[in-house]
């Protein structure tokens, strides 16, 4: 199989999709001005063949911010796109075409892939396709994107979670998840009071979410939006961490960009050596995947911020693009199978 | 091969699908796959608690056989202190008999020096006792030659002053007078005699002498027996000393045997420890995993409502 990346920094479809033919596979990252219109052109270039599409940046070794940007699979791949509509409330009415589409691609846990991007309720939406991929163990790479839409085959839909199912039909494929945090101190914490439709927790082993944050990282009330690059909170799920931002401080509890539920088991966390953990990465991916076909990743818009602050977001993507053809989306939010984390980075490695 | 649907034209079978009450049945079906996990979660839960009991009892009775363990290793402590005491007595007692010892032997010494010096003495006696015997001897010798000569010579001139007659009375004067320096020189035998005795009770005095020397050598006799005896207590003492040493040997092999046992608990309730903890904590990742899928309940139960109403 091969990836194909295009993209036009001031927004021309027709320049990102420059040398593009027989896509099997198309993913567009659009930016809000534009998102409708470019559906309609990208449909229109390449009609049936599917498509899903969000609002948000894209990069391959440069980033688009405003502009529009392409990821196009060719040759060698099986590939079906659809939406789950109503998912604020119930994208499951939908789950037939998911199941549906599994069933048409032959889908199978060493080589096919699911790539969603969501316009909202994640954590809801990604129990429901799970509930699908599960059957197969199809492993799921996605993110969340900006205006509270998305496109798939050509239409956009509000409220609605686009997906793809990428069979690989030369080779194995394989979701990885990076953290660059770790946890500090024995810190654990069981979630109480929390406001699941606001994502918001009230208080961690009884006591206040905010004075306990602010107790243990010495910052003040105003610091904890910023301290959240340094500092997130980790969901534990099994051997799994999902990193979770804060968003806001609503009063003594903390409002989320991740629903928390009474009973989680929070850590505290803070930010590693993301430069080698980064190379860890690679190297794993170089381990598990001697020969690439091509990489594509989601990576947090807060990663974006804290990289490009840091000076780092070129050499982040010059490193990454050691694997082969890297392209991918800045998420609001990234998705690894059923998990919904934030300030994470999602890949699937196609062999 | 490329498969996509516009969702404009879909099939009536699937638009009736979006309309009938399937989705409840797929939601009820899937919550019914969740409970069987979260059943089988649960039970793993159970179990790895019990497993925490179970290795916790071990913990306990390893614990308890520990402590055991610990006041046996106590007792023998006790008894390094007991021994230890026992070898300190034992050398208070050897420093004890070796200063009387000393003291025995210094005695012992000046005991000595006196029968020297009583010797000694005794010897210039003897030698000034013999040297005053000899002297008297040859001056009685002479006396009574003297004497006897001098009778001889008075009897003689007594003879001769009575044959003289009247002419001899003067001489018989004279021999009387000789006759009477005799006798005097008789008395001055006496006298000598006296001296004699006077001997004598110098050889009493050194006999006395003697006695005494002999009796200091006596008491010497008796103070080296005395010291040999110390001695014997000395070596006595220091078998003691052997005794408590061996003592305390036996009692340190002792000790590093139940401390060898001890370190073996050790080793034993370390792993049991680590045992509990990966159970722990493997109890508190199914803890997390139930979270996680409360969360996937709860998300498909918040759609039954308004598929309902819908």
């Amino acid at each position: 199989m091969k990836q194909f990346f295009g993209m036009s920094q001031r927004g021309d479809l027709k320049e990102a999709v420059r040398g593009l033919t027989n896509p099997q596979l198309i993913l567009l990252m659009s930016n809000s001005n534009q998102f409708e219109e470019h559906v309609k052109e990208l449909e229109a270039l390449y009609p049936q063949v599917p498509s899903i599409g969000c609002i948000g940046m894209c990069y391959d070794t440069r980033v688009a911010e405003q502009g529009v940007g392409v990821v196009a699979f060719l040759n060698g791949v099986s590939a079906a796109a659809n939406v789950l509509e109503q998912v604020s409330v119930m994208p499951v009415k939908y789950i037939h075409r998911l199941k549906e589409d599994l069933r048409r691609v032959n889908a199978s846990q060493s080589d096919t892939i699911c790539i969603d991007f969501c316009s909202g309720n994640d954590a809801c939406v990604l129990t429901t396709i799970h509930t699908a991929l599960r059957q197969q163990n199809i492993s799921l790479v996605g993110g969340t994107g900006d205006g509270g839409k998305v496109s798939a085959n050509g239409k956009v839909y509000p409220d609605s979670v686009a997906y793809a199912l990428i069979k690989n039909q030369g080779g194995k494929v394989k979701a990885y998840k990076e953290n660059i945090y770790r946890q500090i101190g024995d810190y654990k914490f069981i979630a109480s009071q929390t406001d699941k439709a606001n994502y918001r927790m009230g208080a961690l082993n009884g006591k206040s979410a905010r004075q306990v944050y602010q107790d243990i990282l010495h910052v003040s009330e105003q610091q904890i939006l910023t301290q959240t690059f340094k500092n997130p909170f980790g969901k534990l799920n099994g051997d799994e961490t999902c990193i979770i931002s804060i968003k806001e401080v609503n009063g003594n509890a903390l409002a989320c960009f991740r629903q928390v539920n009474d009973s989680d088991v929070l850590i505290l966390l803070e930010l590693g050596d993301y430069k080698q953990i980064v190379k860890e990465t690679i190297q794993k991916i170089c381990q598990d995947f001697p020969r690439r076909s091509a990489v594509f990743s989601v990576n947090c818009l807060f990663r974006y911020k804290l990289f490009s602050e840091n000076g780092y977001m070129h050499e982040y993507l010059r490193d990454m693009s050691t694997l082969g053809d890297h392209a991918g989306l800045v998420g609001y939010g990234e998705h690894y199978n059923n998990q919904f984390v934030n300030q994470s980075m999602t890949c699937v490695v196609f062999e | 091969m490329l498969f996509r649907r516009d969702n404009k034209h879909t099939s009536g079978k699937s638009q009736k699908k979006e309309k009938d009450l399937s989705p409840v049945v797929y939601v009820t079906d899937s919550l019914k796959q969740y409970h069987t996990d979260l059943v089988e979660k649960e039970v793993a839960s159970l179990w790895e608690l019990n497993l925490i009991g179970t290795s916790f009892d071990s913990v306990l009775g390893e614990t308890e056989r520990f402590q055991e363990k610990l006041e046996n290793l106590e007792q023998n402590f006790l008894s390094v202190n007991e021994a230890s005491e026992h070898f300190v007595t034992v050398k208070n007692d050897i420093a004890k008999t070796v200063d009387q010892a000393q003291n025995e032997m210094e005695i012992l010494k000046n005991s000595s020096l006196q029968v020297e010096t009583h010797f000694g003495e005794m010897g210039t006696t003897f030698a000034a006792l013999q040297d005053s015997v000899e002297l008297i001897k040859q001056r009685m010798s002479r006396i009574v030659s003297i004497a006897d000569q001098t009778n001889i010579l008075a009897i003689n001139a007594s003879i001769e002053a009575a044959r003289a007659g009247e002419k001899g009375k003067g001489f018989a004067v004279v021999a009387a007078e000789v006759k009477k320096l005799a006798d005097e020189i008789k008395d001055l035998a006496a006298e000598v005699g006296s001296g004699l005795q006077d001997v004598e009770q110098g050889t009493d005095k050194l006999s006395e002498s003697i006695g005494t020397s002999r009796e200091a050598l006596g008491k010497s006799l008796d103070k080296v027996q005395e010291t040999y005896n110390m001695f014997d207590q000395i070596t006595q003492a220091a078998e003691g000393a052997t005794s408590v040493h061996t003592q305390i040997t036996e009692v340190i092999g002792e000790s590093r045997t139940a401390l060898g046992i001890l370190c073996g608990f050790f080793d034993k309730i370390k792993d049991q420890y680590q045992e509990v903890i990966k159970h722990i904590h493997l109890a508190g990742r199914l803890g997390t995993t139930k979270s996680a899928m409360f969360e996937d309940i709860d998300n498909l139960l918040s759609q039954i409502g308004p598929i309902i109403k819908e």
